[in-house]
């Protein structure tokens, strides 16, 4: 079950990387996740931004196994911002 | 947790079969974001994928382009494997082979598979 945040809650993460994968084919979202984490501090927030409902899932799984926490997301209008801290 | 998995993922589909020939992409993409170790193996038809320019030829509909796919496996750490019968049935050349792409023979391809954690074959 993907948590769903608000605003306010988003704002607590701190910093944050956005990474906008909106219109970007399966499995572009994880792979454009992939590549921006190299630039993002351990402990810190990238929010991806993904046109695709499916993308959540795939996150899911993917922060599970890259060692990554998937702390959520906020819907938005044709879109979804989720919000991954990075694990190591 | 994706540590010390290593997936070999076989293509044996050419270019005239887009969207049997980009899954294995999709999903040697998807396994080298998630840190898995990732082999590519290609046979058949499917060494015509690591002719240069063959990839940027290759779309399926709902999947990012091959090229894109390719290069991201690469630069993930992803290696190419190609069968060399396979080619010289073809009249491929190595040389006209993509950056990265090795000629193999079966005897890699079966150390390859004893070694991986999991297999795909396409």
């Amino acid at each position: 079950m993907v948590t769903v945040l608000n605003d306010a809650e988003a704002t607590e993460f701190g910093k944050t990387t956005v990474v906008d994968a909106r219109g970007v084919a399966c499995p572009g979202p994880m792979i454009e996740a992939k590549k921006a984490m190299s630039g993002i501090a351990v402990g810190e927030v990238m929010e991806l931004w993904s046109g695709d409902s499916q993308t959540k899932e795939d996150i899911g799984y993917w922060t599970e196994m890259a060692s990554h926490t998937f702390l959520g997301v906020i819907p938005a209008r044709g879109y979804e911002r989720l919000f991954i801290r990075r694990g190591k | 947790m994706a540590e010390g998995k290593k997936f070999l993922i076989m293509a044996t589909h050419g270019p005239d079969n887009p969207e049997m020939a980009t899954l294995p992409f999709v999903m040697a993409g998807a396994a080298a974001a998630a840190d898995v170790e990732v082999v590519m193996g290609f046979q058949g038809d499917g060494v015509r994928l690591m002719q240069c320019g063959v990839a940027e030829t290759v779309t399926s509909p709902g999947f990012k382009p091959m090229a894109e796919l390719l290069q991201a496996i690469r630069e993930f750490g992803g290696t190419f494997l190609v069968g060399g019968p396979c080619i010289k049935s073809r009249a491929i050349s190595e040389v006209d082979l993509v950056e990265g792409a090795h000629v193999v023979t079966a005897g890699r391809f079966v150390a390859e598979i004893a070694s991986a954690t999991n297999t795909l074959f396409y």
